[in-house]
């Protein structure tokens, strides 16, 4: 039995992480298919009604980008925190801290040019994100603190505030049950570009353009990339690891939070739990799905916009919502496999001598 | 005679912190070995959708909780199998756990929101109005003497059999522990597998005692505390019982505390076992030079190097 081993391939092939999400999406293409046959649902229609209703038409194809949005956003934060070797699984929380912080802002100024306001406003939010990750940040960079607790665990806090908020001091009267704070003034909304498609998409493409460039072509990204490597050639370098890895966590939580922004303005227009569902934690599937390339995760995140869309109207025909999520989640178990076979390889062992 | 509040409150305080303890037991084992798991939360969902149905189509409590810890455990094989035997990433892969265990478990569970369950874990010794300190643990039903009798037997095992010092080693030092010849993956495996059977334990006390009925989303973030209170716990099963205890406690205290004067938002309260366990973190961290109790090799996945 022991006659094989396991060794890591020299090369691997450029495009792998391409391939394997390629097999990764047929594979749950494949897994969804089962459930639905269980389910007594034709697969074949199901899919065909969801790529109808998510792509079908510039409504629906808007409302899948615009759903794109903040896993987009908080994907590609997630990958420039990954340039430096750190997980941000606080994305989810910093998608809620950067909605309070444009809030907390709103409520507190008055600015008549609506534009500047807008600007200000979703600045307010990246700030917020950024505020969010500043503790798992700076306990990790001054002692060490496991990052991937930290940051998970203020999901759990930044959410408790904002139930405490919609509650208490922000409660809009007029929601009466459902606790929400009070609505943004209309001139704050973000416009429409076409259909329903928000614009805060071609924010969206301008930040993952920037992610693109901050991690792949600046010198500060090359300096994350050591960073993260090996703290000793960073110290040969002259790399301050740690102040690096600061940056890159105040940075990606900020796109996270901006996330957060963004929905506020767009979609729900006040702060309440559905600022964000899970938007977090599926942006982590989508960042690790693609290798953390910016560019992929913008494609990925498109993708999976739609797969939410096409979930949630397929409830109208009597098949849970959950089949998107599941296609989702194993999208990535079937890349992780398949990642596999492209950097491992199988040998029969050779005898010495 | 105690009083009525209190009687009240410590019966919420020891049913809230078996619910935790049992998983985080679970994360314990699985992270001695090496291996961390961040889907508890959909292992405990997976266990308590499980457990419930078991228990609604037979209608006998041995049965579904046997279905609903084989259930976790074998789903909890599916984060073994990537992170063990095809060596991924065990933070990408136990996260997906979550989403996919949570997503599941909704599915499979759609039919069966709001049914009532005609059968219900039971106290083991039957008291009709608990009165004193002692009658609280008694009318605590099995699960909670498990959850007893599995903290203790942890303990054991990791400290006084060879199997739980191997585990202890492979967690703390791959290379040598490879040169001594120990079966890391077998054990990395099974420690896992392990781990998916606590925490469905621990859904199905959910299921079928803490809140019997099944809805979505009712796991609400307690696997995300089980996983805080290992490290609250330095990776000790008698100190997470302790934590365990005290998170349930504020678990408990939360929607109490206005009967007992106090204006503090019951959802602030909510909150502090993160911020407590979070000040731990550091603390720990801080104090102790680094050296939290967590086990050295903790997410690094074991290849050896043999061309």
């Amino acid at each position: 039995m022991n006659n094989y081993i396991l060794s890591k391939k020299l090369f691997r092939n450029e495009l792998s992480t391409f391939y394997s999400f390629l097999i990764g999406f047929i594979v749950a293409l494949f897994v969804g298919s089962l459930i639905l046959l269980i389910q007594d649902k034709n697969p074949i229609d199901v899919f065909s009604l969801m790529l109808k209703l998510s792509v079908g038409s510039i409504n629906s194809l808007s409302n899948s980008l615009n759903k794109a949005i903040p896993l987009i956003l908080a994907g590609l934060g997630i990958s420039i925190i990954n340039s430096v070797r750190l997980w941000n699984i606080g994305a989810e929380g910093q998608i809620f801290m950067g909605a309070l912080a444009l809030n907390f802002f709103y409520i507190n100024s008055s600015i008549q040019n609506s534009t500047l306001y807008i600007f200000l406003l979703l600045t307010a939010s990246f700030i917020g994100g950024s505020i969010c990750i500043l503790i798992p940040a700076l306990t990790k960079v001054l002692f060490g603190v496991n990052e991937i607790i930290t940051t998970l665990l203020t999901n759990y806090i930044v959410f408790g505030l904002t139930i405490y908020l919609i509650n208490g001091v922000w409660k809009d009267p007029a929601s009466l049950n459902f606790p929400a704070a009070a609505y943004v003034n209309e001139s704050v909304y973000l416009p429409i570009i076409v259909g329903k498609l928000s614009s805060g998409f071609l924010i969206c493409i301008i930040f993952t353009l920037l992610a693109f460039y901050i991690k792949d072509k600046s010198v500060f990204g090359y300096e994350m990339r050591i960073a993260g490597g090996s703290e000793l050639t960073a110290i040969y370098a002259g790399i301050s690891a740690k102040q690096k890895a600061f940056l890159a966590m105040l940075i990606g939580g900020g796109f996270a939070g901006l996330a957060g922004g963004i929905e506020l303005l767009s979609q729900t227009h006040r702060v309440s739990t559905g600022i964000s569902q899970g938007f977090g934690y599926t942006a982590i599937i989508v960042a690790a799905i693609t290798g953390m390339r910016p560019l992929g995760i913008f494609l990925v995140g498109c993708l999976f916009g739609a797969l939410t869309i096409g979930g949630s109207v397929i409830q109208t025909i009597g098949v849970s919502s959950y089949i998107a999520e599941i296609i989702q989640a194993t999208t990535l178990f079937g890349a992780l496999v398949a990642q596999f076979f492209f950097s491992y390889e199988i040998k029969k062992k050779v005898e010495n001598g | 005679m105690v009083d009525i509040q209190f009687i009240g409150l410590l019966n919420a305080t020891l049913q809230a912190a078996t619910l935790l303890f049992i998983a985080a037991l679970g994360e314990l084992i699985t992270e001695k070995s090496g291996i961390l798991n961040l889907g508890v939360e959909g292992m405990i969902s997976i266990g308590a959708v499980s457990g419930f149905i078991a228990a609604i189509n037979t209608g006998s409590l041995f049965f579904a909780i046997i279905i609903g810890v084989l259930s976790a455990s074998v789903f909890a094989s599916i984060h073994a199998f990537v992170t063990v035997v095809l060596k991924q990433d065990q933070t990408v892969s136990g996260l997906i756990l979550t989403i996919l265990g949570l997503s599941l478990s909704s599915l499979i569970g759609k039919k069966h929101v709001g049914k009532k369950l005609d059968v219900k874990l039971e106290s083991v010794v039957n008291i009709a109005e608990p009165d004193s300190i002692l009658d609280i643990f008694l009318s605590q039903n099995i699960i909670f003497y498990l959850g007893i009798l599995l903290m203790v037997a942890t303990a054991y095992v990791l400290k006084r059999t060879m199997f739980g010092r191997r585990l202890e080693a492979i967690g703390e030092d791959l290379k040598s522990s490879d040169s001594m010849g120990l079966k890391i993956a077998k054990t990395q495996f099974i420690a896992t597998c392990v781990g998916g059977a606590f925490a469905g334990l621990s859904g199905v006390y959910l299921t079928l005692s803490y809140v019997p009925y099944w809805t979505d989303g009712m796991t609400a973030g307690r696997g995300w505390i089980a996983l805080a209170l290992v490290i609250f716990g330095g990776w000790k099963p008698y100190r997470t019982a302790f934590g365990a205890l005290l998170f349930g406690f504020l678990e408990a205290l939360g929607p109490r505390l206005q009967t007992y004067g106090f204006e503090m938002s019951p959802y602030i309260v909510k909150i502090t076992p993160y911020i407590i366990t979070i000040l731990v973190l550091i603390l720990l961290t801080i104090f102790k030079n680094g050296d939290t109790g967590a086990p050295r090799n903790i997410g690094i996945p074991f290849f050896r190097e043999n061309r």
